[in-house]
């Protein structure tokens, strides 16, 4: 946390520099007696709007409008400046009329989605290199697919050599729908590798009863099983980063209509001065 | 059941002259009439090993191949492999480079331009849904000015208006005796100068390690003598002077320097099949595959300065070696030993091993006068402290020995614009592939995916290497490194689709595509009815105002481009 803060350090004294002139700048105006609300939503209106652009500097990459990464935190840093406009603009209150509720609503998910997606893109990076092998997302179900062939080939051989059937029953019994798709996403999202440990009991129990081709057959299979529980938590760590965005961005665009919608019903039927 | 078999390769499997693009096969009688004439008759072919003689050099490593009127023989830029005797006819050299030289357009080449502001925000909906669209006219060649022509069995380039080119552009004469080229080749570089025939003209072309083998074994040594003074004559100050420790030498030092520096060349190929075999089993390299420059312990004759290729800087360490650091070309070693020796009047061994990687040309400048320079330079009392703290004189090294071992043994080193990918701050977000394929017609010129190195992943996508073995044998020179930038680029409109390239490149960086026109319909060869093809790989968006669209894009800054042969650079980057 020490590092952190030194690390970030000339941001974060920016940071609470603009707060404090944000919140001095609020007080003075508040002595006028004017609706300090009015300079506060103008101003939190602008935040949002550059923090929409990101998405759009995102699409114009080619141009030479800047390193992403200058980008990201610079939005990153807009973020937590229109958390503290948006607290001054509703008076720590939860507002009660619909339309800003729903309005203070999806602010705050957006924000908080915003949080949870910064938190994520610096624990999970870490987490997917310390498993399995690096895979493209949209290629992982062919690395499945692969593995259950491999794993069904292995079975089939088992029955066609006249050996007994345990091999076969395990894998019915036990690996058959393990193999058929993407499983234990939570558990791996939580770290945990429970599922993993009781399918190898589950194999080292069955090891007493085989003979040794059935044994080497499945240890085969419990290397299989491995390949395809890293797999699955590829996919799994992958699946938040991707679907995080998928709430993340959507709901800003809301966001925006909401907050386009407020603002012209506000001029239209308020004025600016108490 | 007995076991596949099949002999072992030898060198002379396949004569240079029954290569593509020869005319006919170097007979016994014709080698015999070459060795009648100077310089050849000059040679004390005494010397050659009986496996290995005179005659069956030129028989093997040489032919013989004629050019007509405007026919370009080798181009300035161009990857030279080979060295040019010209036995008959006239060939003109180009003398200027830059604007007064002979434009890109003319030589094959496509000019990089950058695109305009309204050029690149209309690729967002100017870029084809289809992959791999090209423009008809221009891959049936029909767009001029490029002229392309099937002159005796291989596709050659040439000037329609000979003339003309003479009147506008300097050029020299070469005529019957004169060599060209031989530094290229010698030196693994490109050729500096385009060299094209007026009228009809007949050359000796003999492949590099023909004269390699000539210069070794010549005990009168006319050709060396030859070879070497052409380098020292033309090139060897400038060259040395690009390291601060020569550049304020006295004229006169220089002078004796030039004279009296050795040429050294070690390692042994001529393709990229030992760069391969080096990328698949890296574990071989150390003691069997490099040759030794200088042993540890050993006390340096003089500075070694390397001129192209790589060298490697090992240290015992128990029972085996290990990596601490490499040198690309311009860098030397031996200086610090030298310095020392100097102050404390007795020789130092060498610290560390020196080794060269593949393959690997150097010149030593000797000890006496090295210590000259220092000497000068302390008199001066300017040079000693800059010279010390030169960038360019560092040798890479990385905190982390085993990766940069793994570095050098996967050839990594010898990219100027290695992508790596922190996969400790990567996303997986493909943001980086994205904007790649909007900067390139909607198609992406890399995959995120490749080995990774600790935390480093290295995908897919061209290093831009310094020996870009890839330029070898491109038939029509469609891959060429950019002389403005540097960068290894692809002409669509002069690629062939011989995938030559795609199989030198050690690294399978280059990819051969089906192309298709604007409807999306695949592209044929109007004879045969098969699709075509052409290579694409990564130019670094050199057409793209933002530079590489890649890196910029990256949000978590985890994509990164890596030069290998600065320093500084890599130990920073390495070192995240
Ligand atoms: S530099 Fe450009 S062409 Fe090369 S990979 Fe990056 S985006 Fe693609
Ligand atoms: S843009 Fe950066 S974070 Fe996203 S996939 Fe590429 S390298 Fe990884």
């Amino acid at each position: 946390m020490k590092q952190l803060l030194i690390q970030y350090r000339y941001r974060l004294s920016t940071f609470l520099v603009l707060v404090v002139l944000i919140l001095s700048g609020t007080w003075l105006y508040s002595l006028t007696l004017a609706k300090t609300a009015f300079a506060s939503g103008t101003l939190l209106l602008t935040c949002i709007l550059i923090l929409a652009a990101y998405q759009w500097r995102k699409k114009l990459s080619f141009l030479a409008l800047g390193n992403a990464t200058a980008w990201l935190q610079f939005h990153i840093f807009v973020g937590w400046l229109s958390c503290v406009l948006f607290l001054l603009h509703i008076g720590f209150h939860v507002p009660d009329g619909l339309l800003e509720f729903a309005l203070f609503l999806t602010y705050s998910f957006v924000f908080l989605s915003g949080v949870l997606g910064w938190l994520l893109s610096r624990i999970i990076p870490y987490r997917l290199l310390s498993r399995g092998e690096q895979v493209i997302y949209e290629r992982i179900p062919v690395h499945r697919r692969k593995i259950q062939e491999t794993v069904e080939k292995l079975v089939s051989d088992s029955l066609k050599s006249e050996e007994g059937t345990a091999v076969a029953d395990f894998y019915h019994k036990h690996l058959e729908d393990y193999f058929a798709g993407s499983r234990n996403q939570v558990r791996h999202i939580l770290h945990s590798r429970r599922h993993r440990h009781q399918l190898a009991q589950r194999v080292v129990d069955l090891q007493t009863f085989l003979n040794e081709r059935e044994q080497e057959t499945m240890r085969q299979i419990a290397d299989q099983i491995q390949l395809k529980d890293d797999l699955d938590y590829q996919q799994s760590l992958q699946s938040v980063l991707k679907f995080w965005l998928f709430v993340h961005v959507p709901l800003t665009y809301t966001l925006i209509l909401f907050a386009l919608f407020h603002t012209i019903t506000v001029c239209a039927f308020a004025s600016t001065s108490g | 059941m007995s076991e596949p078999s099949v002999s072992r390769p030898r060198r002379w499997d396949k004569p240079f002259s029954l290569e593509a693009g020869s005319e006919q096969e170097m007979t016994d009688a014709g080698v015999e009439e070459l060795l009648q004439q100077p310089p050849f008759s000059e040679i004390d072919a005494s010397g050659f090993k009986r496996s290995l003689p005179l005659h069956d050099i030129l028989k093997n490593d040489a032919r013989i191949v004629g050019f007509d009127e405007g026919d370009i023989i080798v181009r300035r830029g161009d990857w030279g492999n080979s060295a040019f005797f010209v036995l008959s006819g006239t060939v003109r050299v180009e003398l200027e480079r830059g604007e007064s030289s002979l434009p890109d357009e003319i030589l094959g080449r496509r000019r990089s331009r950058v695109k305009s502001l309204w050029e690149s925000i209309a690729q967002l909906w100017r870029n084809h849904r289809e992959p791999e669209v090209r423009a008809v006219a221009e891959v049936s060649g029909s767009s001029p000015p490029l002229q392309t022509r099937m002159t005796r069995g291989r596709t050659r380039i040439y000037l329609q208006e000979v003339s003309a080119v003479l009147d506008k552009y300097r050029t020299a004469r070469l005529e019957a005796g004169h060599w060209f080229g031989e530094l290229a080749a010698l030196g693994r570089t490109s050729r500096v100068a385009t060299v094209f025939s007026e009228g009809v003209s007949q050359l000796l072309e003999i492949r590099w390690q023909g004269i390699r083998d000539i210069l070794r074994h010549d005990a009168s040594g006319g050709l060396k003598r030859y070879i070497e003074d052409a380098f020292r004559e033309r090139a060897l100050a400038a060259f040395l002077r690009t390291d601060p420790l020569f550049q304020g030498c006295s004229t006169e030092l220089m002078q004796r320097i030039v004279d009296q520096v050795e040429f050294q060349t070690f390692g042994n190929y001529d393709s990229s099949k030992p760069f391969k075999e080096l990328n698949s089993n890296p574990e071989q390299n150390l003691e069997s595959g490099e040759p030794v420059i200088i042993h540890e312990g050993e006390v340096p004759r003089g500075i070694i300065m390397i001129r192209s290729g790589l060298a490697r800087i090992t240290q015992q360490y128990y029972q085996g070696r290990r990596t601490i650091g490499y040198l690309s070309p311009g860098q030397i070693f031996g200086l610090d030993e030298i310095r020392t020796s100097i102050n404390s009047s007795s020789p130092l061994p060498c610290q560390t091993q020196l080794s060269a990687i593949g393959h690997l040309n150097a010149v030593l400048v000797p000890a006496e006068l090295v210590a000259e320079i220092l000497q000068q330079q302390m008199t001066t009392q300017n040079g000693s402290e800059q010279s010390k703290e030169s960038p360019a004189r560092q040798t890479v090294k990385i905190q982390d020995e085993a990766l940069l071992s793994q570095l050098i043994d996967r050839n990594y080193v010898e990219g100027t614009s290695l992508m790596v990918i922190d996969l400790d701050r990567c996303t997986r977000c493909d943001d980086c592939v994205r904007a790649c394929a909007t900067a390139h017609d909607n198609n992406p010129r890399f995959i995120r995916h490749g080995p990774v190195l600790n935390q480093f992943m290295v995908p897919s996508a061209c290093l831009h290497c310094v020996d870009p073995v890839c330029m070898i044998e491109c038939p029509t020179g469609a891959i060429f490194r950019d002389l403005g930038q540097g960068d290894i680029v692809i002409n669509d409109q002069t690629c062939i689709g011989c995938a030559q390239c795609a199989s030198n490149c050690p690294f399978d960086a280059i990819r051969m595509v089906d192309i298709r026109d604007a409807s999306g319909d695949l592209i044929v060869d109007s004879k045969t009815r098969a699709p075509l093809t052409q290579a694409t790989k990564c130019d670094l968006c050199i057409d793209q105002r933002g530079g590489p669209a890649c890196e910029s894009a990256c949000p978590h800054d985890a994509l990164f481009r890596v030069d290998m042969q600065d320093a500084a650079r890599v130990e920073e980057v390495f070192a995240r």
